[in-house]
């Protein structure tokens, strides 16, 4: 009953933010498309025709179809029902329903993130436990440097840097597109390098600190061998921060595949969302910034999730 | 097993970064079965003689000298890694801080003695006491008491003849002090040899049969038997350590209560929201220059009812009567009263704000303490305090316990206070600093007529100050 | 000070010897460009190689790059600037309200802080420019939008440690104002902690910039911007390298410096006595 009560006092901030973020970002998207000057009708007309044959009428129709005539916060509300049903409309620019639209991108996102992940932390874990178990040594200061300088590197850069030495010079790799595994490797690598720059630096430091705790000592001093001790005592204490910020770093991933996607002509949701954004179709830049936030926030679920596992001592404080 | 030596220490000698010998030539032995004592004040170099002895110097640190443990070959105090090879096997460690030594995500269980049978784990568990149940709890679970309880059964369940205790009473109050030295005892039964070191003259007086070492800046001032040397002290640092115990401090004259009272607390009572209360039907009165004593154990809500005298937290019931004014019903008093209640800090480097001079910060209160002839009342002040006047140009880094505290009583005294609250304003100095300063108090609650409440769980401490004693918590 | 005891310092410090060099570099050249014109077109002379009348050479309007990379420099850095020193100045003053006030004030603005960092920091900035069509403003509110609760959440946590401390305790006992407690007590611990925040931040805020330069967002072309060059000369990557370099280069030089300068001024400050 306690590990109950526990698990649903970490899990229900956490819902509830997945809730008002959910609130957050279509009240957001509903204020910017009635606070634009000019009116509502004329442009989701001239999205959905072409700017060159909007005419009165064909903004007329467009508002009565949509309501757009009623007071604000009745179209608010109407709206907000709409959601709430799961009725995220139809692209102003294909006409095909967003659901179907995000879900179909969203699939070669979830697959490229996720591999973009597993590489920086198979990038990260290694470097980052042996820079940070002879804190000092070479391994520490060039990873340390070099992480330095990726960190300093906008995505984009990276992804350049990356097609110009593997595509155009070396030819050993696809520059852009989405059809075969070939391609996916740059635009993982671009990802993944962004990530672990970061990463590798918390990796470092989990195992520094957790190296120099008394009570690792002590399990040596009670007769543990030192990778004994560690392996009993070490690993899950450098791993809690290391996967609360792996968590966080969902952040990083969604302002990188963005324009990773931009970047390598990859039909992924943040590729969506930008070209939604630049056509001005209010629906799918709706879908899309809904779906980015909440896998933001179940992420974070996840994340806290683990850690309760991991750290017993949670349990109790969060309750408290 | 009686003869011989468990642990020889030659000529020790450990050296920081600049090469200056922090300890300086150290030599003692531990008798199998015997207790030795190492005592010594902070920077004596005490603990650094137990780093020596694990093989656990600090980085940049050296070490020279040669260590011998039982019938072992000697070893050079320098080789790290021969002394580490004799971790468990000769050598065990009750490590000061139970916090700090077990790991905060793994169950108890994980954390006995490696290399040793389940039943004499749970035998050793039971030699201290505790329920066999606890190997599934985590050290959060427990108590500061259990968790040093389960240190003690890793030793007493490893197989090591030798057996360091590195400040067993560190922080802890008198009754769990007992209790501590109760369970060192219990090692020395099990056939174990004991070197403790401490700061705490109760922990040497507690192995009467044995023998202690006293440690003065690296160097050993005093060695024997333990009762000869607390009897006729030669050395005038143990003697001056010694005279340093409160129960010898000379008692002070009585005085007649009949002045009028600083403060009266009238049936008060204080519980946390949800919780159960840590005080109840408190009452007493302190008079101007008197001495009140509040003591109990650590928890019994001492300071909680320091605060609530302080006018900085409401009771949950009774009243506090500042004079005339209640300060709690009053917010317009309690202002005008606010300099008159003042409190003095346990750690009284931390009461003053870090990278400001002292000299500054107290040149600051002329913002609130609007008279004429301020900075003569100051000096005044310092110099009755016997502060020298570079102090003022300081930082609060780089100041002494002592002198910290004794500006802290100058810049409270700045205030004319009617009553100050202390909340156990020595417990982080030495012993013999701690009777230079309260001493010091004593006199100025007499010479300047205001009341003093002492927030204590040092029972001598406090019958060599107080007036009254009211206990908590009890 | 000897010049071998300079060079034995510069070899310590390598990173921080670059970045100031790199930064006198960029001071020097950019003075000298700033009377070159980014705007005019030449379409006569395309993608041209460097040369000495255009030594980045030319981009695929036929505009100089130098002149571009150098103008794009105050203004990136300046928005930059702008971003963080409000940001830091409402998360700040927000940080310390939110550690001194009541409980209820503290709950609102946390509250208010969690809503905004649930949202990954680029959505908002992306929706923003989106929305309101690119451009300074809506770049200024979204990036400023996205820093601000870091700086409260830090200063918040910084406050509410100082604020606990014994000193602060005696100050109040002593019957110091709040305005004097927060202001001497609680501010300069603040400030040194949220420093490097400061630094990283216009560090993120010149590549965030550079990003929404990059999709398209950010500012209206022609204006020069590092982001919006890069994505311009893309389809021509293998005829015009050093094109495509240079702004490639000039940002990651930029943040490069920021963020180094941020830790040399962190660890002289705390050199101090703490």
């Amino acid at each position: 009953m306690d590990a109950v009560k526990a698990l649903w006092d970490v899990a229900a901030p956490r819902l509830w933010q997945a809730l008002i973020t959910g609130w957050l970002l279509a009240t957001l998207c509903f204020a910017f498309t009635h606070a634009l000057p000019g009116d509502v009708a004329l442009r989701v007309a001239a999205a959905r025709i072409g700017d060159d044959r909007v005419t009165a009428e064909a903004a007329d129709r467009i508002r009565q179809e949509e309501g757009l005539g009623l007071p604000v916060l009745d179209q608010y509300g109407a709206w907000m029902m709409r959601l709430v049903k799961g009725d995220l409309g139809r692209s102003l620019v294909s006409g095909k329903p967003v659901l179907a639209e995000i879900i179909d991108h969203g699939r070669y996102t979830l697959m490229l993130g996720t591999i973009g992940w597993l590489l920086s932390y198979l990038l990260a874990l290694p470097i980052g436990f042996w820079a940070g178990w002879w804190p000092g040594g070479a391994v520490d200061r060039l990873s340390m440097g070099l992480a330095v300088v990726l960190a300093s590197l906008p995505t984009f850069l990276v992804g350049i840097g990356l097609i110009s030495a593997f595509a155009l010079t070396l030819h050993w790799l696809p520059p852009a597109g989405f059809r075969t595994g070939a391609h996916m490797i740059l635009p993982a690598l671009t990802l993944a390098l962004g990530l672990a720059a970061y990463s590798v630096r918390i990796v470092r430091n989990a195992v520094v600190e957790v190296r120099q705790a008394f009570y690792l000592t002590y399990a040596r001093i009670r007769g543990h061998s030192a990778t004994g001790a560690f392996r009993h005592h070490g690993i899950r204490n450098a791993a809690i921060p290391i996967v609360t910020f792996a968590a966080l770093q969902f952040a990083y991933l969604v302002d990188g595949f963005v324009i990773v996607e931009t970047l390598f002509n990859y039909p992924g949701l943040g590729d969506l969302l930008v070209r939604s954004l630049l056509a001005r179709d209010v629906p799918v830049v709706v879908g899309a910034a809904l779906l980015i936030g909440w896998t933001y926030a179940f992420i974070n679920l996840a994340a806290d999730l683990t850690c309760l596992k991991l750290d017993p001592r949670r349990s109790v404080r969060d309750a408290a | 097993m009686t003869g011989g030596f468990a642990l020889t220490v030659a000529g020790l000698v450990i050296r920081d970064r600049a090469g200056i010998a922090v300890v300086d030539g150290v030599s003692f032995t531990v008798a199998r079965g015997g207790p030795l004592v190492v005592i010594g004040e902070t920077g004596s170099g005490k603990s650094l003689i137990v780093h020596a002895l694990l093989g656990l110097i600090p980085p940049g640190f050296s070490a020279a000298g040669t260590i011998r443990v039982g019938d072992g070959p000697p070893i050079d105090a320098g080789s790290t890694e021969a002394l580490r090879s004799l971790w468990a096997r000769e050598i065990a460690l009750v490590p000061q801080e139970p916090s700090q030594a077990l790991d905060p995500t793994a169950a108890i269980g994980r954390q006995l003695s490696q290399n040793v049978s389940p039943a004499r784990s749970a035998e050793a568990l039971a030699a201290v006491d505790l329920p066999l149940d606890i190997s599934r709890a985590h050290p959060f679970r427990l108590s500061g008491g259990m968790a040093q309880r389960v240190l003690v059964a890793n030793a007493l369940a490893s197989k090591a003849l030798l057996v360091i205790a590195d400040e067993p009473t560190k922080g802890l109050d008198v009754e769990r002090i007992d209790i501590a030295i109760d369970l060192l005892k219990r090692l020395l039964r099990d056939g174990r040899s004991l070197l403790v070191v401490t700061h705490d003259p109760i922990v040497a007086e507690a192995f009467p049969e044995g023998t202690i070492v006293v440690l003065h800046d690296g160097v050993v001032v005093e060695t024997g038997p333990t009762v000869q040397i607390l009897a006729a002290p030669t050395h005038h640092y143990t003697k001056a350590w010694i005279e340093a115990h409160p129960a010898s401090w000379p008692s002070h004259g009585d005085r007649d209560g009949a002045s009028r009272s600083a403060i009266v607390a009238s049936n008060l009572a204080f519980a946390y929201p949800g919780g159960r209360p840590l005080f109840e039907a408190l009452s007493f009165s302190v008079s101007r220059s008197g001495v009140l004593a509040l003591v109990g154990p650590s928890g019994s809500g001492k300071s909680t009812l320091g605060d609530v005298l302080l006018g900085l937290k409401r009771p949950s019931a009774g009243r506090v009567f500042w004079g005339e004014v209640l300060p709690y019903e009053n917010r317009c008093e309690r202002r005008r009263l606010r300099q008159r209640y003042q409190k003095l800090h346990q750690d009284p480097s931390s009461t003053f704000l870090p990278g400001r001079t002292l000299g500054r910060q107290l040149a600051d209160l002329k913002e609130v303490v609007p008279e004429q002839g301020f900075e003569d009342r100051l000096l005044s002040v310092m110099d009755r305090l016997r502060l020298r006047r570079v102090l003022l140009d300081r930082f609060p880094d780089e100041i002494s316990g002592g002198e910290a505290q004794r500006i802290a009583i100058a810049r409270l005294l700045m205030l004319r206070p009617a009553l100050i609250v202390a909340d156990e304003p020595t417990s982080r100095l030495d012993p013999i600093v701690q009777r230079e300063v309260l001493t010091l108090l004593r006199e100025i609650v007499d010479e300047e007529g205001l009341g003093l409440v002492l927030i204590s769980h040092d029972r001598a401490l406090v019958r060599a100050v107080a007036d009254t004693i009211v206990r908590i918590g009890c | 000070m000897t010049a071998a005891a300079n060079s034995a310092i510069a070899a310590k410090r390598p990173a921080r010897t670059a970045a100031i060099l790199a930064c006198g570099l960029l001071v020097v050249a950019a003075l000298a460009a700033l009377s070159l014109d980014p705007l005019s077109q030449d379409l006569m002379n395309t993608l041209e190689p460097p040369s000495l009348a255009h030594p980045l050479g030319t981009d695929h309007l036929g505009r100089d790059v130098l002149a571009r990379v150098v103008h794009a420099a105050p203004r990136s850095l300046g928005i930059a600037l702008v971003c963080v020193t409000g940001a830091a100045g409402l998360g700040i003053a927000l940080g310390l309200v939110a550690a001194y006030a009541g409980r209820l004030v503290d709950i609102c603005i946390m509250r208010l802080c969690d809503l905004l960092l649930a949202l990954p920091g680029i959505l908002l900035a992306l929706l923003l420019a989106g929305f309101l069509g690119g451009g300074i403003i809506p770049m200024l509110i979204g990036i400023k939008l996205a820093l601000w609760p870091q700086f409260t959440r830090m200063s918040r946590s910084v406050a509410l440690g100082v604020l606990n401390e014994p000193h602060v305790e005696a100050a109040r006992l002593a019957g110091f104002p709040a305005r004097t407690i927060l202001l001497r007590h609680v501010l300069p611990p603040v400030l040194r902690q949220t420093m490097i925040l400061a630094s990283l931040g216009t560090g993120a805020a010149v590549m965030s910039i550079s990003a929404l330069g990059f999709l398209g967002l950010g500012l209206k072309p022609p204006t020069p911007e590092w982001g919006a060059m890069t994505s311009e000369l893309i389809p021509y990557l293998a005829d015009a390298p050093v094109q495509m370099a240079a702004p490639c280069i000039a940002i990651f030089l930029t943040v490069l410096t920021v963020s180094v300068l941020g830790e040399f001024v962190l660890s002289r400050r705390t050199r101090l006595p703490a």
